[in-house]
């Protein structure tokens, strides 16, 4: 902040790839000007110059800090102007800000993920960390839904991840085509089909309001302490840094106690999902 | 360092006119009976109002402009604000908990703070609407001031409270001749402050202390609010003219500039999320957000009030909505 740094200044990026994810998903890969690293689970503010910013949590490796990739749905107005984007232009970056996953305190611990359409973004970035230290975790279980199987991104990953010691991929799909002979059900319906120790596993959730909201009353159901439940609270960040005030939630700021916070930091909060 | 030096009023204003010169001076003014900051310059310095309740402007405005490009490091002018009261200079706890954290201070609020002298005054009189007192804040400074400044009679009282303060008094003490402050004078303020105290005392003695306003908010729900609301028209008034308030959102400008807007959660669309989700989108829970925030987690986050009693949204309210009887309404309702 000393030294002249103006967290209002955004670190210019270029962008030097796109990806088709889904019909209304694309991942942006970014260059940025100079080194960027993050950790898993924090978020950047990306500026469309002139247009407009808005918060996403990258969906790369936070073991990569000379690119970045941002998945991102098209949903109103910043969204959708990113998405006629066609490479080559130069973006900016603001952050990382806010509070990521703590995977130290995943060690030994099955890890359950339970994602939701776009929510996979973050996982996906998540699920690089678990992978670079496989070691230290007991198990990796990753349960993702789509509202059908066009919808679902990031599809090559799901064969590598099963081909990866002590990590298992579990798909649903709200609504089946003609392509799918896999489950059929609301992501929730896929915890019934997986192995845990409840007593030593975590969750981690991130997907729509309404699918975090099921899943952790799923997930309770099911007996998980609220302290090992994961979610990633969406809320309109501006300026980042807690200053602007846009993202509280009761006492906290999303864009510094979160976005990832424990159940049992937010369940006594009004308007949580 | 309290010393104290006292000057006549004439000799005060030739003191200020020559203080133009180095600093953008501003003072209450009274404008078609509203008292509001007014820059100062050799015509208007005779018509400052001292000692006076709250100016219709708070004076976050001052740090936080309504409007500002916060992407360019602009030299700020130096600036002598003058007769702040004591709820405004009590918003500034909150104010700089939010903004000046030491991991991660906002640049552009902290230049305009270094680069300004606070001289604060005692009130003298008070408005309706004043409620100071009842969130345990006295109707003169206690904190936040380089400089108290009071007019006793025709003579003007000045103390300096910081190094910055004493600074601009013996700049002014090289300009102008002056003396000592007498015990008797010494006295006549006290006794006006006593004076206020008790006014504001008496006429706020139904409401709830801060703490207990807090409660009653936290644990009443429903109703009561929708309510009020019934009468709220999301103007965000309320918001604007409140010494605390200070949401803002950035707009971008080509070139990657930021512009940061004062911004309220009584606004429809503030906190709404990109596929839509609005948990403020019904009135009444942008009504009632405003009162958790004030009364339940500012508090509890930065350790400094939300609301400083200064009851301009009271005034500004189009609805004519008087948070205070709203207040008293929750007391008959709820029991804590």
């Amino acid at each position: 902040m000393n030294n002249g740094f103006n967290p209002y200044d955004p670190v210019r990026a270029r962008l030097i790839d796109i990806i088709d994810e889904s019909p209304n998903i694309k991942t942006f890969r970014l260059e940025p000007e100079r080194e960027f690293s993050f950790k898993t689970g924090e978020f950047i503010q990306l500026t469309l110059d002139g247009i407009g910013e808005s918060p996403f949590t990258p969906s790369s490796s936070p073991y990569v800090n000379d690119r970045l990739d941002v998945t991102i749905m098209k949903a109103g107005y910043v969204t959708e102007k990113i998405h006629q984007l066609k490479g080559g232009e130069i973006l900016g970056i603001r952050g990382p800000f806010g509070r990521g996953y703590p995977v130290e305190k995943f060690y030994g611990k099955e890890v359950i993920i339970l994602g939701g359409g776009c929510g996979l973004a973050p996982i996906r970035s998540l699920l690089f960390e678990l992978l670079e230290q496989k070691e230290k975790y007991k198990k990796v279980t990753l349960c993702y839904g789509s509202k059908t199987p066009t919808d679902c991104i990031y599809k090559p990953m799901f064969c590598d991840l099963n081909k990866v010691e002590n990590f298992q991929c579990y798909r649903s799909v709200d609504v089946a085509d003609d392509t799918w002979d896999g489950h059929v059900g609301v992501v929730t319906t896929l915890l019934d089909q997986i192995n845990f120790r409840l007593e030593n596993a975590v969750v981690v959730v991130c997907g729509p309001p309404v699918m975090m909201k099921f899943g952790t009353l799923k997930l309770l159901q099911i007996g998980f302490d609220p302290k090992d439940i994961y979610l990633s609270m969406e809320k309109n960040m501006s300026c980042g840094y807690g200053k602007c005030g846009h993202c509280m939630l009761g006492d906290t700021l999303v864009c510094k106690d979160g976005p990832v916070y424990t159940y049992d930091e937010v369940k006594n909060y009004d308007h949580i999902w | 360092m309290n010393t104290g030096h006292l000057l006549s009023r004439e000799r005060w204003e030739e003191a200020v006119e020559g203080l133009i010169r180095d600093y953008k001076i501003y003072a209450p003014v009274n404008l078609w009976g509203h008292m509001d900051y007014e820059r100062i310059n050799p015509e208007n310095v005779k018509q400052i109002v001292y000692n006076f309740p709250r100016p219709i402007t708070p004076l976050k405005t001052f740090f936080l402009p309504v409007k500002q490009n916060v992407s360019q490091s602009t030299v700020n002018e130096k600036m002598v604000i003058l007769g702040v009261p004591s709820c405004d200079l009590q918003a500034l706890h909150l104010l700089d908990a939010i903004y000046l954290d030491e991991k991660l201070p906002d640049t552009v609020y902290k230049k305009r703070r270094e680069n300004t002298i606070l001289i604060g005054s005692d009130c003298h009189q008070t408005l309706d609407s004043c409620h100071c007192t009842t969130y345990g804040i006295n109707p003169y400074p206690e904190s936040n001031i380089d400089i108290l400044l009071n007019l006793i009679g025709d003579k003007i009282i000045l103390e300096a409270h910081t190094e910055k303060g004493q600074d601009l008094v013996n700049n002014i003490l090289s300009l102008v001749k002056s003396s000592a402050v007498e015990e008797n004078t010494r006295q006549e303020i006290l006794a006006a402050r006593e004076k206020t105290k008790a006014e504001l005392f008496n006429r706020n003695k139904n409401l709830p202390d801060y703490m207990t306003t807090g409660k009653l908010i936290r644990e009443t729900n429903g109703t009561i609010w929708k309510k009020y609301a019934e009468d709220c028209v999301s103007c965000g008034a309320c918001a604007a003219s409140c010494p605390t308030c200070s949401c803002f959102l950035l707009i971008d400008r080509p070139g990657f500039e930021k512009i940061r807007n004062l911004d309220t959660c009584q606004y429809p669309g503030f906190e709404r999320v990109a596929a839509g989700e609005d948990p403020l989108k019904p009135l009444s829970q942008r009504f009632k957000n405003r009162y958790m925030c004030k009364y339940v987690w500012k508090p509890v986050r930065y350790d400094a009030v939300a609301c400083t009693g200064c009851g301009r949204c009271i005034d500004a309210c189009i609805g004519r909505i008087n948070k205070n009887e709203l207040i008293v309404e929750l007391m008959d309702k709820v029991t804590v």
